[in-house]
């Protein structure tokens, strides 16, 4: 009996429990802020954009998430001031990319270094977050030489903000393509005392009319962020275009019929539909003709 | 003059019997069913057949393949045997005239219930592509209703004409239409000269607008790169099985003609007698194609089109692909080969049976081959993978084939089934070859 009763009230304690545990889940659930992660790479392409490529994501229920659409405001830190630059808003990837038109439009501090920072005021399922990023300006000369019917890439990597070369530095020297770069020379290209690298360009890289262009990258520096300078150069095989999509071919467009196509079937259906007309005309004239 | 009288007494259109009107009103009874249920796919959309995915043609294509072929008994029985003068033709070719006007018109609007939206048709005139064998049935198929129906017309006019004078005093009414319809036909000379010459153009069009057009319904297929249809020797695969399929309708027709409207001094049993030679040949020639068309790929055939080769011979389809083969074509050269099976009762029973051999041996090409693409289709439901028709597809389909036999009815019933004036014709012609003999 006494068992039974301290079942009783176990059951009872524990069904309190589980309701007001699943009573309150609501309400936790609505009040707890996930975290958001902010992530910057600088990218400078000599001769072209430079821009903050941004990235949100959380941790939500021990799974990396992307966080699409949140404004994140960004602003160059100068002086212990905030001189805002504009604003993002994520995309369905939780990434953009902030476009710095300009960098003499930024300050940097007194040792030539750019500070900015990422701040996201939060809203109602994320906290607020922010991130700083620092980095130093710096230059890529890349150019095409031939030397004994070789064709090589040379760059320098100069550090614009001492206005000296880099030494030691690895830099990529790569192909574009459609869908990733094809690397090409060692696998290291480490700048030597001059800051400089030269790479081989191999024979028999294919390219629209013969012409490639070469990336030399200084990828993802601590200092200098990524840096990237394009070549134009017109020493790839061409490549010869075996797509029929001018022709006049049998699974082409109307517009593109074969000629054959055109005279042959056009000739049958005006032949046989002269003959058709003239056998009406025929009916015609015979309910003229009564005689 | 008696015997003339006579003659235009047994052949002039009578009014339905019991039987006609029984008949005639089940057809219309059938098409309404089967117009019910195309209103119901059109507004639901071809969700209510059972074509999916892997079988995207269905009992609808085969069957439109089935007209198609049909229709080819204009050009053969009436044009061939008008070109090699053969004179037993007289009291055949205007059945056959008929039979293909129908078959071609249903054709026409088979293709148009395959297209789920009727207002679909107006895009293979605006997309028309030139490349494109669809194009070309598109062109062939209005092409060959209209030679057809001439084919038919040019050779009534007298008929019409003696209709008119016939029906002056039973049926001012119906004579006024046969007048109309005759075009002021007095047989005068100039209007003779017109009319031969232009039947002469017509049987020897029709020739190579038929087989173009048997080609182009087998080239919709042979274009297409799936197994069991990529094959060279499909066109004349095709024609040699719409010879079959319209000497079989003709014959099954024919039969059910003579009898309801008794002609059996007209339509002898000579007459069943040749065409029961024409068929076996028809027979024949549709055999040796079908063993090219399957006995060559069981040698060379590779996986994907051995799997098809088994679902036919041994497999899901093999019980109606040798009831086709065998019962359809294998069987009936074998009865007609003896002279009692050439009479007009096994005849046709052996029609009916090569013309229900024929549809569903439309159906064996078509289903199966869709069936076994080459790449099966991801993500499908297990069903897609098979098809049988719908009850609105069968309804659809039963409705069409009861569209074409009301056609053959109602020509039949107000035309004369047998030429009257070239009948007369040619029976003076033999009283004077007779009289000129003795």
């Amino acid at each position: 009996m006494k068992n039974r009763k301290k079942l009783f009230i176990i059951s009872f304690v524990l069904l309190g429990v589980f309701l007001i545990s699943a009573g309150f889940h609501d309400v936790y659930g609505q009040a707890k802020k996930n975290k958001v992660r902010l992530k910057a790479d600088y990218v400078k392409i000599m001769d072209g954009e430079v821009y903050l490529d941004i990235k949100a994501t959380s941790k939500i229920e021990k799974q990396n998430v992307k966080v699409p659409n949140i404004e994140v405001t960004i602003y160059n830190e100068f002086n212990d001031e905030e001189i805002e630059l504009g604003s993002i808003i994520t995309n369905m990837k939780g990434a953009s990319k902030f476009v710095i038109k300009d960098l003499s439009d930024i300050k940097a501090d007194s040792t030539n270094i750019y500070n900015i920072v990422l701040s996201f005021k939060g809203n109602d399922s994320f906290k607020k977050a922010s991130k700083s990023i620092s980095f130093k300006d710096a230059e890529i000369k890349a150019n095409l030489i031939t030397k004994d019917s070789i064709n090589y890439i040379t760059a320098t990597l100069i550090d614009k903000s001492k206005d000296s070369v880099v030494v030691g530095e690895p830099l990529d020297v790569q192909v574009q393509r459609l869908f990733r770069s094809f690397k090409i020379g060692e696998e290291f290209n480490n700048t030597d005392e001059s800051g400089t690298i030269i790479v081989p360009i191999e024979e028999g890289i294919p390219g629209v009319d013969g012409n490639l262009t070469i990336e030399v990258v200084l990828n993802d520096h601590d200092e200098f962020g990524t840096v990237k300078a394009l070549v134009s150069a017109p020493v790839g095989t061409p490549i010869v275009d075996e797509s029929t999509f001018d022709q006049r071919t049998m699974w082409s467009p109307r517009n593109k019929t074969p000629i054959f196509i055109l005279i042959f079937t056009n000739l049958l259906i005006i032949g046989i539909w002269s003959i058709l007309i003239y056998l009406i005309i025929n009916l015609f004239k015979i309910s003229k003709s009564k005689i | 003059m008696k015997n003339y009288d006579k003659l235009i007494n047994d052949l002039a259109p009578r009014k339905f019997g019991k039987i006609g009107v029984i008949w005639t009103s089940l057809l219309i009874v059938i098409i309404i069913i089967g117009f019910v249920a195309y209103i119901d796919q059109i507004r639901k959309g071809q969700v209510v057949t059972n074509m999916r995915d892997y079988a995207l043609w269905g009992i609808y294509i085969s069957n439109f393949v089935f007209f198609v072929a049909t229709s080819f008994v204009g050009s053969i029985t009436v044009a061939i045997l008008r070109l090699t003068n053969n004179t037993w033709r007289t009291p055949l070719v205007r059945i056959a005239e008929i039979i293909s006007v129908a078959a071609i018109i249903m054709a026409g609007i088979t293709i148009m219930i395959d297209m789920a939206r009727p207002d679909r048709i107006l895009n293979l005139f605006i997309h028309a592509r030139l490349q494109s064998p669809i194009t070309w049935d598109v062109i062939i198929i209005p092409t060959y209703i209209v030679i057809s129906l001439l084919l038919l017309y040019f050779p009534l006019l007298p008929d019409l004409a003696i209709l008119n004078k016939y029906f002056k005093e039973k049926s001012p009414k119906l004579s006024k239409r046969y007048g109309f319809l005759s075009l002021n036909w007095s047989g005068s000379k100039a209007q003779k000269i017109l009319q031969e010459k232009s039947i002469k153009i017509i049987a020897i069009m029709i020739i190579p607008v038929g087989i173009l057009l048997q080609t182009i319904d087998a080239w919709l297929f042979s274009t297409t790169y799936r197994i069991g249809w990529d094959s060279t020797n499909f066109a004349p695969y095709f024609i040699s099985g719409a010879f079959v399929a319209g000497v079989g309708a003709l014959i099954t027709v024919i039969y059910i003609v003579r009898r309801v409207k008794k002609l059996e001094s007209y339509i002898t049993d000579s007459h069943f007698d040749k065409l029961g030679k024409l068929l076996v040949l028809a027979c024949l020639i549709y055999l040796y194609f079908n063993i090219n068309e399957y006995l060559i790929p069981t040698f060379t055939a590779k996986k994907g089109e051995l799997i098809h080769l088994d679902t036919l011979f041994t497999g899901h389809y093999a019980t109606l692909f040798w009831l086709v083969t065998i019962g359809g074509l294998v069987v009936p050269i074998l009865v007609l080969l003896f002279k009692k099976g050439r009479k007009p009762l096994p005849m046709f029973f052996i029609g009916l049976i090569v013309v229900i051999g024929s549809w569903w041996k439309r159906y064996v090409i078509v289903t199966p081959t869709l069936l076994h693409p080459f790449l099966p289709i991801q993500g499908v439901p297990e069903s897609w993978r098979h098809y049988f028709p719908s009850l609105h597809e069968w309804l659809i389909t039963v409705a069409t084939l009861a569209m074409a036999l009301l056609i053959i009815t109602l020509l039949v019933r107000y035309l004369p089934v047998i030429p009257i004036q070239r009948t007369a014709d040619e029976q003076e012609l033999l009283k004077t070859d007779k009289s000129s003999k003795s």
